[in-house]
């Protein structure tokens, strides 16, 4: 596997998975706090979906989703929860807030 | 509500995995079933999981006794008026679960509080024959029980406030991790987790990689703790199809695994637990 190949596969599968948990979060399912510790400990990731967005910077996520969108469709499309946070500028940790507040 | 006494109703591995789980944090529990042979497994399991853990040194031999005797194996609804909590974890039957829990719900007081161990079913339908459905609550244990941290607590649609604050109190108490879910096909970690399994089901065939090398890839990335075909082998290729099969009839495509899974369960290959998934098991 080529260095693209592995980060495209590496982005596809973090951000399909970010992409439910923020569906989870429009729906009412649970809070961002709660859908975190849930994938932590029910599913073993070393960091939750939303937390892990926070990190990276959802700036940066925005623009992968874009890229992802152009080249797969609407199944990436970025949720307007996202953009409505970049906009506000609560852009994840370095910002302070993000989906949860630092 | 405090819970003094427990009842788990089904002896199959979930069920005497939860009885243990109970037991373990020093309440009495109940664990019931229709078939006294399941019942003798059901407690020949739990005595190896507290053999293990006095192995490892977790729990003294004496202390493991002590724990093993508050499970009171039984066919009947003996002791049942005074039970606060009841745990049904029956097979993942609608019709089955609804005709188990109507049964208990006569034998036990009027404020006693109902939990259905389910990974798919609506809680709203598998309340619907009950007399006062605000009491029941989905318990969604993880699998195996023994090990994993997490209960998704899931509310049904008539479900009271109150009895899923007391269900979340409860997973605290027997050292669980409590989550309040609402009510969604997949609830939240299966369905979350398969999203991404499903994009990278896509992205083998668009990308013509292998699985062995995207389950290498993803370990070494630390975003998984094993890769996912590694985890769908492990889950129970069946379960996987099963669940991803509910989800993409609920929310759409984005769910679809394509044949990949059942061109191997044509094959027999249901993944670990018959030797042969995507990879290969022995011993």
């Amino acid at each position: 596997m080529t260095k693209e190949q592995e980060t495209e596969l590496l982005d596809r599968f973090s951000l399909a998975v970010f992409l439910e948990a923020v569906r989870c979060l429009d729906e009412n399912i649970s809070t961002a706090r709660e859908i975190d510790i849930a994938m932590r400990a029910g599913a073993g990731l070393p960091e939750g979906p939303l937390g892990r967005a926070d990190r990276i910077g959802l700036e940066r996520v925005l623009a992968r989703l874009e890229g992802l969108q152009a080249q797969y469709g609407e199944r990436f499309r970025p949720p307007e929860r996202l953009r409505g946070l970049v906009a506000a500028g609560r852009t994840g940790v370095e910002a302070g807030r993000g989906f949860l507040d630092y | 509500m405090y819970v003094f006494k427990a009842a788990v109703l089904g002896a199959g591995t979930m069920g005497a995995e939860i009885a243990q789980v109970i037991s373990l944090s020093g309440l009495p529990v109940v664990l019931k079933d229709v078939d006294e042979a399941q019942l003798e497994r059901g407690m020949a399991h739990i005595r190896d999981i507290y053999a293990r853990r006095a192995q490892r040194g977790r729990i003294s031999e004496h202390d493991a006794e002590d724990r093993i005797a508050l499970i009171t194996p039984q066919v009947g609804f003996e002791g049942f008026s005074d039970v606060d909590l009841v745990i049904e974890a029956v097979p993942e039957k609608l019709s089955l679960k609804q005709a188990v829990l109507a049964e208990v719900e006569a034998q036990v007081s009027k404020t006693a509080l109902l939990a259905t161990n389910t990974s798919a079913l609506p809680v709203t339908e598998v309340g619907a024959k009950l007399q006062k459905p605000q009491r029941l609550v989905g318990m969604h244990f993880f699998f195996p029980a023994s090990v994993m941290k997490l209960v998704e607590v899931i509310a049904g649609s008539e479900t009271d406030e109150e009895y899923v604050d007391s269900a979340v109190e409860f997973v605290e108490s027997i050292r669980r991790i409590g989550v309040r879910v609402r009510e969604c096909p997949g609830f939240l970690v299966n369905r979350i987790l398969m999203a991404g399994l499903a994009e990278v089901f896509r992205a083998e065939r668009d990308l013509g990689l292998q699985p062995r090398e995207i389950d290498a890839a993803v370990a070494a990335s630390r975003l998984a703790p094993m890769g996912p075909y590694a985890l769908a082998d492990a889950l129970g290729l069946d379960i996987a199809e099963d669940v991803a099969q509910t989800l993409s009839a609920a929310y759409g495509e984005r769910f679809d695994l394509g044949d990949r899974i059942t061109r191997l369960l044509a094959e027999g290959k249901r993944g670990a637990k018959t030797g042969e998934g995507f990879y290969t098991y022995t011993g």
